[in-house]
């Protein structure tokens, strides 16, 4: 069985396919395709954190809180999905699904590690990016996926507003990095 | 290109046997089926954002697709490459998502998806330059956290925590923020200023110089001449 | 005709990239960087970058998930 599966590692297929690293501009087309196809499909393009706002209010619901005052959860969309629970969110089963998809990806590649966290830079760095993502996010109504790719592809001003935005955070981000962080 | 000669070899670890960790991804890939079907017995939409967001991080993993690197790698290294690959993926989407909104619209009269039109406030701008920020600090957008966290990285996985922790704060104070700076705020869909034409154009030819543009830099910034 | 190595193992994008960047533009033409990493994203982004620049490259898989990147300066 064993034999089997370094057989299959040695192949030139599966190294061109599944192993080696596809082009960036591989990776555009096939990402484009999808995401035409999930529009087609559901009539909502791809989306990313608005999922989390709600993981956030479910975990703060699990610990006692409510969010039914919130102006962000006050409409009557918002409150179904919050009621409907995270099994019942395709939102929330499409980022579970990107972190399996990417998963796979790996251990069919052979590349699978877990990557320790080195220090309390890391540490910080990851706090403080993800607070200013999450934040940043919900002020701009998306991310990376939902704002701007989503966005731009909708031919939605924002998309184009958001990418200025982010290309110029961005270059902030890169200055913090080089000096805090490396 | 010639073999690179390396000098001080002996001083290197003795290389481990690799496992071979393909019968485990046939697992997870049966996995994921059978949670397609599972979810399918429920309701078919859920399967099918199950399937698609295995595809998108499948996709996001063999590329190394990382919308944080186009924005960031300029900056940094001078390296457009994946700045480039971005561009012609807003080219293919706008054609194919323009075609769909477009006829939609001329055969039912309404047309999909415009809850994706945020609407353009200094809070586009703001949560730009914070999102922006975040993405470069931490080593990855939304879906390059997911992804990472799918490859076995445990700062993204602190780091997603405190994602859902700032998209709650940021829930919070939404109804605060866009009374203050985006009450009025419009929401503009290219096609209603300039025409469906027009708008497809205008952003065609966006997307066209910015991929020039960025051609360029990285010639300049790596000092690249043109063979020609 | 030196050679140097550069751990990068545990660093996260862009990290492992400021990092090799900075260290090649200290090196005499001729020498070879090694540099380790186990970033999935850094053993495709250095490379471009060092072959875009004009340096001999290659890259070998150490382990899972574990890349050595061979660097050459060669301007």
């Amino acid at each position: 069985m064993n034999e089997f599966f370094n057989k299959i590692a040695k192949n030139t297929y599966y190294k061109k396919l599944i192993k080696n690293p596809f082009t960036y501009v591989t990776g555009a087309v096939l990402l484009s395709v999808f995401q035409i196809a999930i529009f087609a499909s559901s009539g909502n393009p791809w989306g990313v954190t608005g999922a989390f706002a709600n993981w956030g209010a479910w975990i703060y619901e699990l610990f006692g809180g409510s969010v039914d005052k919130w102006y962000y959860f006050s409409d009557a969309a918002s409150q179904a999905t919050l009621e409907s629970g995270v099994l019942n969110n395709g939102a929330s089963l499409q980022d579970f699904g990107i972190i399996i998809g990417a998963f796979l990806a790996v251990l069919l590649a052979s590349q699978f590690k877990i990557k320790k966290i080195k220090s309390w830079r890391q540490v910080i760095a990851a706090v403080l990016g993800g607070l200013l993502m999450g934040y940043g996010a919900r002020l701009a109504g998306g991310c990376n996926i939902g704002a701007l790719f989503s966005g731009i592809s909708s031919l939605s001003l924002s998309g184009w507003v958001f990418a200025a935005a982010l290309f110029i955070g961005a270059f902030i981000g890169s200055k913090l990095l080089a000096k805090y962080f490396m | 290109m010639s073999e690179i000669t390396r000098s001080s070899s002996p001083a290197r670890k003795p290389r481990k046997k690799k496992k071979n960790q393909i019968p485990f991804g046939l697992l997870v890939l049966i996995g994921i089926v059978v949670v397609g079907i599972l979810l399918g017995q429920k309701s078919g939409s859920l399967a099918m954002f199950w399937v698609f967001g295995c595809c998108f991080g499948y996709i996001l993993q063999r590329s190394r697709f990382c919308f944080t690197a186009s924005l960031r790698d300029p900056w940094i290294s001078g390296s457009t490459a994946i700045t480039k690959a971005v561009l012609i993926a807003f080219a293919i989407t706008t054609i194919g998502f323009t075609a769909i909104k477009y006829g939609t619209f001329i055969n039912s009269g309404y047309i999909p998806g415009q809850g994706y039109i945020q609407p353009v406030s200094l809070l586009t701008v703001i949560g730009g330059l914070m999102f922006g920020i975040g993405m470069v600090i931490a080593g990855g957008c939304a879906s390059g956290t997911l992804m990472r966290v799918g490859e076995g990285f445990t700062m993204q996985m602190l780091s997603l925590v405190f994602f859902i922790a700032g998209s709650l704060w940021g829930a919070h104070d939404m109804g605060w923020w866009t009374l203050n700076f985006a009450a009025t705020a419009p929401r503009i869909f290219l096609p209603d200023v300039f025409g469906w034409i027009g708008a497809l154009v205008i952003q065609l030819a966006i997307i066209g110089l910015l991929y020039i543009a960025a051609d360029k830099f990285e010639k300049k910034k790596l000092g690249i001449t043109d063979e020609e | 005709m030196a050679e140097y190595t550069l751990d990068c193992l545990g660093e996260a994008c862009p990290v492992p990239l400021m990092k090799t960047e900075k260290k090649m533009a200290e090196l005499e033409i001729g020498d070879v960087l090694v540099v380790s990493i186990d970033h999935s994203c850094a053993m495709k982004n250095i490379p471009d970058w060092a072959r875009k620049v004009g340096h001999n490259v290659e890259v070998e898989e150490v382990d899972d998930g574990e890349w050595e990147i061979v660097i050459e300066k060669l301007k």
